[in-house]
């Protein structure tokens, strides 16, 4: 056995290099500390890289745009410094059956204007949903850089932190108070029937609320992951979505540079095996074959399934943690597509003559293709996607977010052609029979034909495609059915349930083990959030 | 000439019935208003053919508050409840001998479940317990009224803090059972618990009833614990009804009324409810007479009471907006047949509760999807209900049987619209359903009567069809049901203008009277020297 890597000690080991890991580590070596990150792959980011998969094209495998990211973390780890570069994505076209289409533009009152062609009414009122959305951002956002409040501790601390969250409640008045129960609890469908008639832009927003779950848009709780993509929009004016310039691992090497220039250490292609215990105390790490590394505290980047049912002894878990952890739901739902293209996709609806015959504004290919294209053509196309899902197929139809990164950032992709990243909804992990080659190239199919029905020259343009199942993003990445949250953003998965009741302040049943992945608190997407409050806390705690 | 009371309630339902008697034993002078020539709106019984009696649309009670029998002495009034049991039992195609049945006793039911699952069985004692003690926070939540963040004064803090106290009796891990549950789906929790499909099936058909939610929706899991409040510890999956029918409870309501003094108008239907000055006057009858009343309540439902009862000029946009919003899609029919003998179940203890056909959990979501997109479902989810097995008193005239069936799904807004021919395949497919789980039933009806969600709202003024008068989930719960500004059992714009029905907290005609009846004699009270109504124009 060799233990080579025992001769070092550090202050905290962090197993995983996925944007939290890093976020953690940074926060951790600016405060002084020593650290250590182990990263299984050959590069950091988890969900969050860059790979060229085929020659001279970069895909964004995994996560591919930007906007929850929170701004004080780019603010203290001074993240722009290391290269955070975020290009704006400036609008969203869902092409419609009868050959009509909706835009939405950076430029609200663009927006509104082309909103204006589908219903006056949803146009004005286009207008008091956005002012209402903002509020339930702002209402929510200090939520997100809370500790979760233990509502059965007696303890004054636990009180007065209780106490002042209910204070919050308050003072956002009763409107909006009532305003945020009802986001929080029902459907994403329903939320936005109370406000729109027009049912292509009901079915594109409500699509946020889908996004990473295993619900439909009908289904009640859809609403709260609406809001949840609302939060990234707040900061300052309106902060769109956006592309990282050379793809999203860019975030994640910026955060890792930030890191390092702290002092922290990453190790790549270290594979953390189980989580070393000495007299119920987590001492360190078992890497790869034979190496140890040792340390005050260890931290968990990985999801709450893959860290605490396989890095450490279930023997040393209190029951009902344990059965926690097994209860909490990971149902992958999502897949993507990455294509290589020799030319830029046609949409069909966007050709000058049809903008013309429907009265829309002509907008040049340059101009739209920097943006998403939405396939949600309908509620019903959206809602029966899901209906597919849940009776254990992949949609025959799914609904897609489709960017071309290289029309912003040419560097992706050799001159002339072009990277297309399609997320897919719905490809559940637990689909019938499970997945194998022909069902995830069938997949890949359904996903092109679903897309050739709006833009015709796709097939002929495809140089490469790589398609990946809930089960490929599970087994690249390690996410635990390949969910893309570390764990559905529900609400009985949420605030002080996230990832258990009574462990959601980024401890854990075992001293000094940590966790600090979008499985805690706030949660998902590339937030980075639950990473700096586990850092807090570790650093509050921090043994002697 | 005009007549004149205290209070006139519009609906002479279970809720309009229990506010009545409750202020007329608080000396108050009542009138109750209903527009059919029955009284008991949705819970009613009454001949489907003569001589035949059956519970017309509800045939369960939900929870009557103890306090409330007590109160009103319901007792005395002939009121005697009946607890089902066995809880149910879930019919199944292939083995209709070899059928799950669930108990009040957990052992029994365990022993029942073992033939299945052993791990279901060893599981079940456990459930039984969880389920009581989360429904019995509810119930603790029920009896008060729904306690508000931004409510003034001591009631508010009194119920506050006394669920406060019953949170605290659940214990550390109870409380954070009960708010990871509640938000959660049926199947979701089921899958945590259980393994047979038919067993769970069963189960998860309590929590998506009168809704249009499947299985697999959220919230589903606190519907499920909405229908065990009131039900004795570990009658899971019970239902609560009354010697002679549903119908009784309002029997003994009137009776309680009658004693204390009010006054019941049937085949009359109110057109309006007058308003002058931001404060009731009384209302008008569809026939033109005025009732002058100084308060209304109203026990039918908030869309109903707002859109077509008041004129809109006295209503606020944001109370009509949000009126505008609250979900109502009925999605529920109601079939009562006549058999002309005995249903040919081998199992005749079975009967004496509620007979299931809800074979899984999958198969519950698919017949929801159907509805989903404004189908009636293939396959029919049933709630069957023989009456007079478990009360000889409904038996009917010449071994003629009536059967109580509740179907889901036949939605409101059905894609092809509702008309005879609908209504009829409606009734076939419940036929079809029923047919392959009882082989024989068919031939043995002689006849049957349709409910379809349009039919509910045409006749019993239900709008959409709506059993609960609005979907009980949970954005339409506690301080925002109806609307949250209706929540306290009063509109705050109009003076002496109540609202009492299930679409009030808690969901159930009974105890949201009762809460309401509270508010208006507490509204009364404070009032030293109530204004006298102005005197009323010459009709």
């Amino acid at each position: 056995m060799t233990t080579n890597g025992s001769r070092t000690r550090y202050d905290a080991i962090i197993i995983g290099g996925g944007h939290t890991g890093l976020v953690c580590a940074a926060y951790l070596a600016r405060a002084g500390k020593k650290v250590l990150v182990c990263e299984k792959r050959h590069l950091v980011g988890g969900a969050a890289v860059t790979e060229e998969i085929h020659k001279g094209f970069k895909f964004s495998e995994f996560s591919y745009v930007v906007s929850l990211l929170r701004p004080e973390i780019i603010r203290e780890l001074e993240l722009p410094r290391h290269g955070l570069h975020i290009l704006p994505l400036e609008s969203t076209v869902t092409p419609m059956p009868n050959g009509n289409y909706l835009a939405a533009w950076g430029d609200h009152d663009e927006s509104q204007r082309e909103l204006y062609r589908h219903s006056p009414l949803d146009a004005e009122r286009y207008e008091d949903f956005g002012i209402m959305m903002h509020h339930m951002a702002h209402a929510v956002k200090p939520i997100l850089a809370m500790l979760p409040p233990d509502p059965t501790s007696l303890s004054p601390r636990e009180l007065l932190a209780l106490a002042r969250f209910g204070g919050h409640m308050r003072s956002l008045g009763e409107d909006r108070f009532y305003a945020l129960h009802k986001l929080m609890t029902m459907s994403s469908a329903d939320y936005l029937d109370e406000w729109f008639e027009t049912d292509v832009l009901k079915a594109t927003k409500s699509a946020s609320g889908i996004i990473g779950t295993f619900l439909g848009p009908r289904s009640p709780g859809s609403a709260y992951v609406l809001l949840h993509h609302y939060m990234g929009e707040i900061d300052g004016a309106f902060r769109a979505w956006g592309f990282q310039k050379g793809g999203t691992g860019g975030v994640s090497e910026a955060i890792a540079g930030a890191a390092r220039a702290f002092g922290a250490e990453v190790k790549l292609e270290a594979p953390v095996t189980n989580v070393i215990l000495k007299d119920g105390r987590a001492v360190g790490v078992a890497v790869g074959p034979g190496d140890e590394y040792f340390a005050d505290v260890v931290v968990s980047g990985l999801d709450p399934k893959r860290t605490f049912l396989g890095l450490v002894d279930e023997k040393a878990l209190p029951n009902d943690f344990l059965t926690s952890i097994k209860r909490f739901k990971a149902r992958g739902s999502s897949g993507k597509v990455n294509l290589a293209l020799s030319e830029l996709p046609r949409f069909t609806c966007m050709q000058p003559d049809n903008i013309a015959r429907w009265g829309g504004v002509q907008i040049p290919a340059a101009r739209y293709l920097r943006g998403a294209m939405s396939i949600s053509p309908t509620m019903e196309y959206v809602e029966t996607a899901y209906d597919d899902a849940k009776h254990g197929a992949f949609s025959r139809r799914p609904y897609m977010d489709v960017v071309i990164p290289s029309m912003i950032d040419p560097s992706m992709a050799p001159p002339g052609q072009h990277v297309m990243s399609i997320f897919c909804q719905y490809a559940p992990f637990n689909i019938t029979g499970g997945w194998d080659d022909a069902k995830r190239e069938a997949f890949g199919d359904a996903v092109i034909h679903a897309l050739a029905v709006f833009a015709p020259n796709i097939e002929q343009a495809i140089i490469a495609r790589q398609v990946l199942t809930p089960a490929d993003i599970e087994r690249i990445t390690g996410l635990t059915e390949g969910n893309i949250f570390q764990g559905e953003l529900a609400l009985d998965q949420l605030f002080f349930l996230r990832p258990a009741a009574g462990y959601a302040k980024y401890r854990s049943p075992i001293d000094r083990l940590y966790q600090c992945g979008s499985g805690t608190h706030p949660g998902g997407g590339i937030m980075g959030a639950s990473g700096r409050l586990a850092a807090l806390t570790m650093l509050r705690d921090w043994p002697a | 000439m005009t007549q004149r009371y205290d209070v006139v309630v519009i609906g002479g339902g279970v809720a309009g019935l229990t506010s009545a008697a409750l202020l007329g034993k608080r000396g108050m002078d009542v009138l109750v208003v209903e527009a059919r020539e029955h009284l008991g709106g949705l819970t009613s019984t009454e001949d489907v053919v003569p001589g035949v009696p059956c519970d017309t649309v509800d045939h369960e009670l939900g929870w009557v508050p103890p306090a409330l029998v007590a109160e009103l002495g319901l007792d005395r009034h002939g009121l005697q409840l009946l607890h089902s049991d066995p809880c149910a039992t879930a019919l199944v195609p292939s083995a209709a001998a070899e059928s799950i049945t669930l108990y009040s006793d957990a052992q029994r039911t365990a022993g029942s479940l073992g033939r299945f699952s052993a791990s279901d069985a060893a599981a079940w004692p456990a459930f039984a317990q969880r389920v009581a003690q989360l429904s019995g926070f509810l119930r603790a939540l029920y009896e008060v009224p729904a306690p508000s963040l931004f409510a003034t004064g001591a009631a508010n803090l009194v119920s506050m803090l006394a669920l406060g106290r019953k949170a605290r009796s659940l214990g550390r891990n109870g409380i954070f059972d009960l708010l990871r549950t509640l938000p959660m789906s049926i199947a979701d929790v089921l899958d945590e618990s259980f393994e047979n499909a038919a067993l769970k099936g069963l189960l998860a058909a309590r929590g998506v009833t009168r809704i249009l939610q499947g299985p697999r929706s959220g919230a589903t899991a606190f519907l499920f614990l909405h229908h065990h409040v009131g039900l004795a510890a570990g009658a899971v999956r019970g239902m609560l009804t009354a010697r002679g029918g549903v119908g009784a409870l309002a029997g003994a309501m009137i009776g309680a009324g009658k004693a204390h003094g009010v006054t019941f108008r049937t085949g009359a239907t109110v057109a309006r409810i007058e308003v002058k000055n931001e404060r009731t006057q009384g209302v008008t009858l569809a026939s033109g007479e005025e009732i002058a009343a100084e308060r209304v309540v109203s026990s039918v439902d908030a869309r109903h009471t707002i859109y077509d009862l008041i004129d809109p000029v006295h209503v606020e946009p944001e109370l009509s907006r949000a009126i505008g919003h609250v979900r109502m899609r009925g999605a529920t029919a109601k079939v009562n047949l006549v058999l002309d003998g005995a249903v040919p179940l081998p199992n005749a203890e079975a009967l004496r509760g509620p007979l299931v056909v809800a074979p899984s959990i999958s198969a519950l979501e698919r017949a929801f999807d159907d509805a989903k997109h404004g189908a009636i479902s293939d396959n029919m989810t049933l709630e069957v209900r023989v009456p007079s097995v478990l009360d000889p008193s409904l038996e009917g005239k010449g071994d003629r049987v009536a059967v109580s069936v509740l179907a889901q799904w036949a939605p409101y807004r059905l894609k092809s619209g509702w008309d005879a021919t609908s209504r009829a395949v409606l009734g076939d497919r419940v036929l079809a359903t029923l047919e392959s789980v009882i082989p024989g039933i068919t031939n043995r009806v002689v006849h049957r009567d349709v409910l379809s969600p349009r039919d509910i709202e045409e006749r019993f003024g239900a709008t959409e069809g709506s059993l609960t008068h609005g979907e009980l989930a949970l954005d339409q719960i506690l301080f925002m049901r109806p609307v949250p500004a209706l929540s306290r059992y009063r509109s705050a714009a109009i003076q002496g203008l109540y609202v009492c029905g299930r679409g009030c907290h808690p969901g159930m005609p009974a105890p949201a009277a009762m809460l309401a009846a509270r508010e208006i004699a507490r509204a009364v009270r404070s009032r030293e020297a109530p204004t006298p109504p102005p005197a009323p124009q010459a009709a």
